[in-house]
């Protein structure tokens, strides 16, 4: 993703201060341009963080070995 | 303690009536003859000396005042039988070991402080005092309390060492980390049989969270579990991306939670290499892993829950942060558009200064610009709903659908309805101010000082000085209004200037 992005926490602060000055006015056409665009990838950035992980559980075994968790433990609660 | 005490003896009446109630079931179990004989004989001695003849009742109250002033504090262990609460709440029981036994009972009021539900079979040590019940010359264990054998040498352990690390500093507030805002994978260390990791899996199943755990499965009570654990914890700490740990069971007696308070559990998790949530059992359940936890959840499902709520949160953050975005664009859009409608509505500006229209077609790339970012924003919006829908479409939505259908409508509503229809809305009216920017208003222009001077008869804009005679009168447009002036003087030599006055 966007290397000019931090983190997570970074991205949120960043969009913040960005959706702050947008919403002050005053400032000309073309910066205001460059912060909304900022600020859509940001956003977006943001968004596809909280939706990226996945549904998924996995066992770590004692050999430090990652397996997909038996069905019978993520399905009980489906019947 | 002595509260207790003093409950006791409030309450011995009605107690007599008690005993009195169970003598049908119970006179089998009588002790009189042989337990009572120790005591009777110091007694027997005093009286031989002084020749008093003593009622029944006059000895036993003595035998009763004897023994309690004497064994008002006993600590005595052995195996429970007949245990039995009556209907008015009080437990009867008789203690025993090899060679002897020893009846005792136990209050309501003192029975509703016991960890444990005394049963038949179970080795204890009791607490209480040595009193008689006079109608039936017996003597009892009036118990105040009651703990499992070995419970004791627990409790000492536990308080031992939560000393011990306190002195160290491993509960301090200062060593306590921040939870992410946004866990990558989430670390489970618990009983793959045990009641925590269904709670877990079912809270975040049914909050709809997409998230990723690892469990660690680590045996969590009896003989080895503390190492067990101690040594998943080391293990799950360093899986890539696993940056929260949660570590527990369910509920159970204070053995079974045992682990939890075993020193090498408590030094896994303070030196973990990401914040670790302690979730051992239920709210009243006190461990030494939950002091030494960065965050110390009341149940393995209230861990699951604080994971689950923390990311809604952070995702109605971003909703509120990108919904303001959004109407900071829309409202540079509109303040752009009134300018056009402005300058649309004054046809005599046709012929505008270059700059000017340089300036307009440069305004104009650049509304075009950002009608097209918001346009490609919406678009992205687009997409993801039609991602919910399938990620919709691929769960049992009979099962799912109340709580999904929620959202997805929340979502919908937000993300078509509002931002979409309004963009749509937006977008269209921009376009047609975009084409019209071609001629964009020198108002901009005016707004910043300038002004444009005319002909007296409008007809013409000024653009040479010698193009009006002193004494000719000149129409002046400013931002808001326009002058009527008067020429004094020209100045030929530069090529725009224009001096008036009203």
């Amino acid at each position: 993703m966007d290397t000019s992005i931090k983190d997570f926490e970074a991205a949120i602060a960043e969009l913040e201060t960005i959706v702050k000055k947008l919403e002050e006015g005053d400032l000309p056409l073309e910066q205001s341009l460059a912060l909304y665009e900022r600020g859509v990838q940001l956003s977006r950035f943001c968004h596809a963080r909280l939706e990226e992980a996945e549904r998924r559980i996995e066992i770590l075994n004692e050999r430090g070995e990652l397996k997909t968790a038996p069905a019978s433990l993520s399905d009980q609660h489906d019947r | 303690m002595s509260d207790l005490f003093d409950h006791l003896f409030e309450e011995d009446d009605e107690e007599v009536e008690i005993v009195d109630s169970r003598q049908s079931t119970v006179d089998s179990q009588s002790t009189v003859d042989g337990n009572l004989s120790t005591p009777l004989s110091t007694v027997d001695c005093e009286l031989s000396t002084s020749r008093r003849i003593l009622s029944v009742t006059d000895l036993t109250v003595r035998v009763r005042d004897l023994l309690e002033a004497e064994l008002f504090e006993v600590w005595v262990e052995g195996e429970l039988s007949n245990c039995r609460v009556w209907n008015t709440g009080h437990l009867y029981f008789t203690l025993k070991d090899s060679s002897s036994q020893l009846r005792g009972f136990m209050f309501r009021s003192a029975l509703r402080y016991l960890k444990f539900k005394p049963t038949d079979g179970t080795r204890v040590v009791a607490r209480g005092k040595i009193s008689v019940y006079e109608p039936k010359g017996e003597y009892q264990l009036v118990c105040e309390h009651l703990e499992p054998q070995g419970l004791g040498a627990l409790q000492l352990a536990f308080d031992q060492l939560k000393t011990r690390l306190q002195a160290e500093g491993l509960f301090d507030a200062a060593r306590k980390r921040a939870l992410p805002a946004l866990p990558r994978k989430i670390g489970v260390v618990t009983s793959l049989d045990g009641a925590a990791i269904r709670d877990i899996i079912k809270v975040l199943r049914s909050r709809y969270a997409n998230v990723h755990l690892v469990i660690r499965p680590a045996r969590v009570q009896g003989e080895g579990a503390a190492i067990e654990i101690a040594q998943a914890m080391r293990q799950i700490g360093r899986v890539p991306a696993v940056d929260v740990v949660i570590v527990g069971r369910g509920g159970g007696s204070i053995e079974d939670l045992w682990a939890f308070n075993e020193e090498i559990v408590a030094r896994a998790i303070a030196r973990s290499p990401v914040p670790v949530i302690s979730a051992v059992g239920h709210e009243t359940d006190v461990t030494i892993a939950s002091f030494v936890a960065d965050v110390r959840a009341a149940t393995p499902s209230a861990a699951a829950e604080l994971v689950v709520s923390r990311k809604d949160e952070f995702g109605a953050q971003i909703d509120r942060l990108r919904d303001r975005l959004r109407a900071s664009a829309r409202a540079r859009v509109q303040r752009l558009s009134r300018r056009v409608h402005v300058a649309d509505s004054r046809p005599a500006f046709a012929g505008v200064p270059g700059r000017v229209a340089m300036r307009g077609r440069h305004a104009a790339e650049l509304t075009h610009t950002l009608a097209r970012l918001v346009r490609a924003d919406v678009a992205i919006h687009d997409r993801r709903l039609q991602h919910l829908e399938r990620q919709l479409a691929t769960y049992d939505a009979g099962r799912r659908l109340a709580a999904i259908g929620t959202r997805l409508v929340a979502a919908e509503g937000r993300m078509r309805g509002a931002a979409a229809r309004r963009h749509d809305r937006a977008r269209a009216q921009f376009q047609r101010a975009a084409g019209r920017l071609e001629t964009l208003s020198p108002l901009a222009v005016l707004g910043r000082g300038y002004a444009v001077a005319w002909t007296a008869d409008k007809t013409r804009v000024l653009r040479d000085a010698s193009a009006v005679e002193p004494g000719e009168m000149v129409n002046v447009r400013l931002a808001r209004g326009e002058l009527e002036c008067e020429v004094r003087t020209r100045t030929l030599s530069t090529t725009e200037d224009t001096e008036g006055q009203t």
